[in-house]
């Protein structure tokens, strides 16, 4: 690790961009961090405008659903401390974290202070408290903004030792901690909330129906018949004086104010100062009002009287409009946790523990201290503990957590295995190559977080109505006051408090502010659980939208696997015929000799085919690669050169014997590669890639889908024909380098398309960085593949098909969400603020507002955790 | 009763101006335009 890199944040796993404008901007690096109290787009928003005011901060994403924020810096130019400014200015908080280090020598008082002071200057650190009895050091500080090493960087550089690694809190655990102590919190004060509320119900049915707005309330109207039920049941409560009963409900309102319903008006009043307004407002006003309302009616009821107004009280609205919004929160909260369920279950594929060689002596150990160049021991049923490599013994592996396939995968000696992976049958031992936070399953887990976490580009217009949204409901609550009072039948002042307080509570944010983020959740989730990793809410969306799919060839339609299957000699001046066994063996030692310096897919087929033609070859020199057209050497004093018919005439080989066997192989979808010696032609080898199994019906429902399926490929357009035929496209561009492939993804695209691009991730990144969305055919061992929006690591057409059904289901449900939470507020506030009463008489009841918001941000929730069901066309 | 009706009206329509003059107006000194979404 660089000493300087994380200076300025004390930043982990610096994402460079390249992108600054000189020197001055430098390089940007991301941090991603907890923020606490957020409860809506408006606060989404809020916290977002107070990260992007600070000096340095070039863009913030705030995610309501994972209650985090992901800020992208100039480095160097901003402390993690003004960020937690900013977030506390904003009236939010960031989330903590502890870590207890334990410190060597920690003798003497004196040492604590230099101690305590040099680690709480690590920037995101928020406290550090030393204690020489147990010789440890308590670290407050915020994930993400500190990392462990800085920590222990910390502790040296003021003349201590750590006596061992300071364990980091794993994030899973962490956000299940978070959540629970935030169900807890919430289940408290909704328990507090609702007793009262339903005693206050109670205890204010003798006052109801004097008077007020009657019959025409709604709420009032469903609660008559308890009314007079209550009054034979408790006819001492009716014999209260109404006085003394209103100033028990007072009382009774109060722990609910000031303690269960206390965060809203806390948060509002936060908000009000910096001149924003969300939820809370909307909370802290209406309940406000009508608490205001009820004690004014209560202990100076002659001003009402005086007015000829009706000195009723809402002690029970309040409590129950606070009881209701934290119960939905509560329900929210729970179901918020339960989107992010994937990573859960993925983390808990890991192995606990590995078996170690160690001095020749098989040790149990916790996986986590399995270091890379361990050879560990791995019995049938076991989950392998680390990525690494067989060394010993075979067996077969079943990969479906990763890849979604459910065949197990052969391994002998040399192959490579996936950590989190379960061994069937056999056992081996394996050499651990990748350990830790550079595994497989702990990539896939890092990208999925991110992807969880990142926006959406639709989630702009809810935050943009969002934006806007509370100060229009305060003033359209306002206009209903003002009209109700005066034009409102008698008593005017009830109906119009009714209404505002109807008006402020019934619109709510909050359903608006989930609708994106908990779809996107649950679908990435749900991708990675099929083997999809789908990058982010950009490229989920961009997905769903693709009009024409270009599929690579070789490794993506094909297995990727060629073998020679013809060798071809010359017979004479314009003739070729098959080459016999002696010739066969020159031709291959001659290409392979050239070809095994190469990386190609087909030079690997071509170096097998010599090992099995039993082929010596000889010593290549001045090797010279031409990317995908062919490769030229010296054989002793020989110039070799292999490759596309193209590639050897440019180099004034005349292939004239060979122009009728091209065709012929070409057809049988054979790939042709010429070899050619000084000059003069010396054999044609053709090589033969089988389609993969799976790619004829993914093609089909990919065309299904409404989608335009090109392939696109080095090869020769003969061959791509052939192929073309066999799986059932109609488009083809053969021929193609790597950067003809990108002007084919370019001519696409200027034709007004879409184009989802799938490539091995390698030879194609060029193409699938232009395309609109990159599609990495993985092979379940690289994951973060650089270029691609979508990785699929079953290495398999299916995944495609998958993705873009999954991305589409995905979009859907943002639709569906964002279009219920719009009509919920464009039906609900009229309503509420009293259209429908010179119609129909009817006029909502704040409580029955409070009751509706709260569902309205469950049944968001609710339909985002339907994508957990997602059943793509090829299920595994 | 009028009075009253008229002052209510009156406090009703300023109280509307001044809160959405209050949160959706930006404050004036130093602050940094409302920027887009990003990439």
């Amino acid at each position: 690790m660089s000493d300087a890199a994380p200076r300025a944040a004390g930043v982990p796993a610096a994402a460079e961009d390249g992108g600054g404008d000189g020197a001055r901007a430098g390089a940007a690096v991301k941090v991603s961090f907890p923020v606490v109290g957020m409860t809506c787009a408006a606060c989404v928003s809020r916290v977002q405008r107070a990260l992007e005011g600070t000096g340095g901060v070039r863009d913030a994403a705030v995610n309501l659903a994972t209650n985090k924020a992901t800020v992208e810096l100039e480095r160097g130019a901003v402390h993690a401390g003004e960020l937690v400014a900013a977030i506390r200015g904003a009236g939010y908080d960031v989330g903590t974290e502890s870590a207890q280090v334990a410190v060597e020598g920690l003798r003497f008082a004196a040492d604590v202070g230099p101690l305590e002071a040099e680690v709480a200057a690590v920037p995101g650190v928020l406290g550090a408290a030393a204690n020489r009895a147990t010789d440890t050091l308590r670290v407050t500080y915020v994930p993400g903004l500190v990392t462990m090493p800085r920590l222990e960087r910390a502790v040296a550089e003021a003349g201590f030792v750590v006596a061992a690694p300071i364990a980091e809190a794993d994030p899973v655990e962490r956000e299940r901690a978070l959540r629970r102590r935030e169900v807890r919190r919430l289940a408290a004060r909704a328990a507090v909330a609702g007793v009262v509320a339903v005693a206050a119900m109670v205890a204010s049915m003798p006052l109801m129906g004097v008077g007020g707005t009657g019959t025409a309330d709604l709420f009032v109207r469903l609660v008559m018949p308890l009314h007079h039920a209550l009054a034979r049941a408790l006819p001492w409560l009716y014999a209260v004086a109404p006085q003394p009963l209103k100033i028990a409900l007072f009382v009774l309102t109060l722990p609910v104010v000031f303690w269960a319903g206390a965060p809203f008006y806390v948060a509002a009043w936060r908000g009000f100062l910096h001149r924003s307004a969300d939820m809370n407002t909307l909370i802290g006003v209406g309940t406000g009002a009508a608490m205001l309302y009820s004690t004014a009616a209560t202990f100076v009821p002659g001003v009402f009287e005086n007015a000829g107004l009706p000195a009723d009280v809402y002690y029970e609205a309040v409590s129950t409009i606070v009881a209701l919004i934290l119960v939905g929160r509560l329900l929210e909260a729970r179901a918020k946790g339960r989107t992010s369920g994937a990573i859960g279950r993925q983390l808990g594929l890991r192995a606990r523990t590995a078996r170690v060689f160690r001095d020749g002596v098989e040790l149990e150990v916790p996986a986590a201290e399995v270091q890379v160049g361990d050879f560990l021991s791995v019995r049938p049923g076991e989950r392998v503990p680390v990525d690494g490599i067989v060394r010993s013994g075979r067996s077969a592996v079943d990969e479906s957590m990763l890849t979604g396939e459910p065949v197990p995968v052969p391994k002998q000696e040399g192959d490579v295995v996936t950590g989190a992976t379960l061994n069937t049958t056999g056992a081996f031992v394996l050499e651990a190559t990748r350990v830790g936070r550079d595994t497989v399953l702990a990539q896939i887990v890092r990208l999925v977080e991110e992807a969880q976490g990142s926006r959406a580009p639709v989630q702009r217009l809810a935050d943009r109505i969002a934006g806007v949204f509370v100060p229009v409901v305060i003033a359209v609550a306002l206009f209903a006051f003002v009209v109700w009072f005066d034009f409102g039948p008698e008593p005017a002042a009830v109906w119009a408090t009714v209404s505002f307080v109807t008006v402020l509570i019934i619109a709510c944010p909050c359903a608006l502010g989930l609708a994106t983020p908990t779809a996107i959740m649950v679908g990435t989730g749900r991708g990675a659980e099929r083997g999809v990793l789908i990058k982010g809410g950009q490229a989920l969306e961009a997905l769903a939208g693709v009009d024409v799919v270009v599929l690579d060839k070789t490794g993506t339609v094909t297995a990727g696997r060629p073998h020679v299957t013809e060798v071809l000699a010359v017979r004479g001046p314009g003739s070729a015929g098959p080459a016999s066994e002696e010739e066969r063996a020159r031709i291959l030692a001659a290409a392979a000799a050239v070809e095994h310096r190469s990386e190609h897919p087909l030079a690997a087929a071509i170096v097998a085919a010599a090992g099995e033609a039993g082929a010596e070859l000889p010593e290549a020199a001045d090797f010279e690669a031409h990317e995908g057209r062919g490769a030229t050497a010296l054989l002793g004093a020989h110039q070799v050169a292999v490759g596309s018919a193209a590639f050897l005439i440019e180099l004034g080989v005349d292939i004239g014997p060979f122009t009728d066997a091209f065709e012929t192989l070409a057809a049988q979808a054979r790939t042709p590669v010429l070899v050619a010696v000084d000059g003069e032609p010396l054999g044609l080898l053709g090589l033969a890639d089988p389609i993969k199994e799976g790619s004829v019906g993914a093609i089909r429902v990919l065309r299904r889908l409404g989608l335009e399926v090109v392939l696109v490929t080095g090869d020769v357009r003969k061959v791509a024909i052939a192929v073309a035929g066999e799986t059932g496209i109609d488009r083809v561009e053969a021929g193609m380098l790597p950067a003809g492939k990108v002007q084919v993804v370019r001519r696409l695209q200027g034709a007004g398309k879409r184009v989802a691009m799938v490539g091995d991730g390698i030879n194609d990144a060029p193409a699938l960085a232009a395309a609109d969305v990159g599609i990495a055919i993985g092979t379940g061992t690289d994951v973060a593949v650089e270029a691609a929006d979508v990785t699929l690591l079953a290495g398999d057409l299916r995944g495609v098909v998958t993705a873009v059904e999954l991305a589409r289901a995905t979009m859907r449900t943002i639709r569906q969400n964002l279009f219920w939470a719009l009509v919920y507020n464009v039906i609900g506030i009229p309503v509420a603020a009293g259209v429908l009463y010179p119609v129909a008489g009817v006029l909502l009841s704040p409580v029955f507002a409070s009751a509706a918001m709260a569902f309205s941000s469950v049944a968001v929730v609710t339909n985002s955790l339907r994508l957990r069901r997602f059943a793509p066309t090829f299920a595994t | 009763m009028h009075v009253a009706q008229l002052t209510v009206t009156i406090v009703g329509f300023a109280l509307i101006g001044w809160v959405l003059w209050y949160f959706l107006v930006p404050p004036a000194r130093g602050t940094r335009a409302r920027r887009g979404e990003g990439s």
